[in-house]
């Protein structure tokens, strides 16, 4: 997919690639192409974000989690081979697929973000869960789309998280540890 | 603004300024056509018998042609947003105010509107693509020079680009994916939703962070 573009790829393709038979592709893809496709996104997407939290490596706090993985990530994506080919090329096929599976990447990310937050400063009438969902969806439209923002500059980075994103969250924001 | 951000607004509230307009029919015969047939089987053809407009005049509104028109029908909604809403969105004493309209009445359309709704239940994976990644770029573009009046109101010029663009993040995440904890329909829900996260989150920053 990374060489060809998901459109060209067939299940022929992939077998010869792989020195399987067809009949073999079709024991592991019963769904055939379509299943072939969306199985590859969603490892190609587990992959991403395994690695995103190998290179963020252990952070106790919201502020620096967050820093850190919106410059990682961003860094990464840009990086990424098979992703970047299938977004400029074919994002018709890849995004509901990646749409599909982000589901349960914002559940990992909104679990996670959650469980830190509980053991912060937070403002009065902020509910960890709540907050967390909310930042959740920001971060992974962040590492997806620059918009506004620049994400390789560690200054403006900063400014997003604990100016914007977690002023209305954490007590202390500014006084969070620094990475 | 870029020139296709200025074009793009124009397009997107040309529409709704003027009900007479070759592009609000248009859109709402495209609309009538979505309902009917549904978006995968709307062709420009159809929209245009529908409008009473030759062709070619379809074509010229959807210069993107049959791929891009659920892009041009949600887009179009945004320029709704900020027509129907314009009087309540003009008069909000407080940032707190706008966001409060601005934030019920988007989620309001995407979550009643029934052609929206019809689109985002059905033909999403014909849709998100546009609202995704590179392309996503452009909506926030353009959903920042639609805020810049109201939000201009309360913000620093430099602060207006990222607010609109944490805005518009927020409520097409909330729109198409909608979140159990927050019931939209409800005021006091939305108020404090708003009240909470969304105005400290777009307020500039206290110097020096």
């Amino acid at each position: 997919m990374a060489r060809d573009g998901i459109g060209r790829v067939t299940v022929e393709g992939v077998a010869r690639e792989a020195g399987v038979a067809r009949a073999t592709v079709y024991r592991v893809f019963p769904g055939g192409r379509h299943e072939m496709v969306a199985a590859t996104v969603s490892w190609a997407v587990g992959e991403f974000f395994a690695g995103l939290a190998l290179e963020i490596g252990p952070v106790d706090d919201a502020a620096t989690l967050l820093e850190r993985g919106l410059v990682a990530g961003r860094r990464r994506l840009a990086e990424h081979e098979v992703l970047q080919h299938a977004l400029q090329v074919e994002a018709d096929e890849v995004v509901p697929q990646l749409a599909s599976v982000m589901p349960a990447v914002l559940a990992f990310l909104r679990r996670d973000l959650a469980r830190r937050l509980e053991t912060e400063r937070l403002r009065p009438g902020v509910d960890p869960e709540e907050a967390a969902d909310v930042l959740s969806r920001l971060a992974l439209s962040l590492i997806g789309t620059r918009g506004a923002w620049d994400l390789d500059d560690p200054a403006e980075v900063r400014r997003l998280v604990r100016g914007h994103l977690l002023a209305g969250v954490l007590a202390d924001p500014e006084g969070a540890p620094t990475v | 603004m870029t020139g296709t951000a200025a074009a793009l607004v124009d397009e997107w509230t040309t529409g709704y300024r003027d009900a007479d307009a070759p592009e609000r029919r248009l859109v709402e015969a495209a609309r009538a056509c979505i309902a009917r047939w549904g978006l995968r089987k709307t062709t420009l053809e159809d929209i245009a018998r529908e409008a009473g407009v030759a062709r070619a005049t379809a074509y010229r509104a959807f210069p993107g042609g049959k791929d891009r028109l659920a892009e041009a029908v949600l887009c179009h909604e945004a320029g709704r947003l900020f027509t129907d809403y314009d009087a309540a969105l003009s008069t909000a004493g407080t940032l707190e105010d706008l966001l409060v309209v601005g934030v019920t009445g988007a989620l309001a359309i995407m979550a009643d509107d029934e052609v929206v709704r019809s689109v985002l239940a059905h033909d999403a994976d014909l849709v998100l693509p546009h609202f995704a990644f590179h392309h996503l770029d452009r909506f926030l573009d353009v959903a920042t020079e639609l805020c810049r009046p109201h939000l201009g109101r309360f913000l620093p010029d430099d602060a207006v680009r990222p607010a609109a663009d944490l805005l518009a993040r927020v409520v097409l995440s909330l729109g198409f994916r909608p979140a159990a904890w927050l019931d939209t329909r409800d005021p006091a829900a939305v108020r404090r939703f708003v009240s909470t996260y969304l105005v400290p989150a777009v307020r500039p920053p206290k110097e020096p962070i």
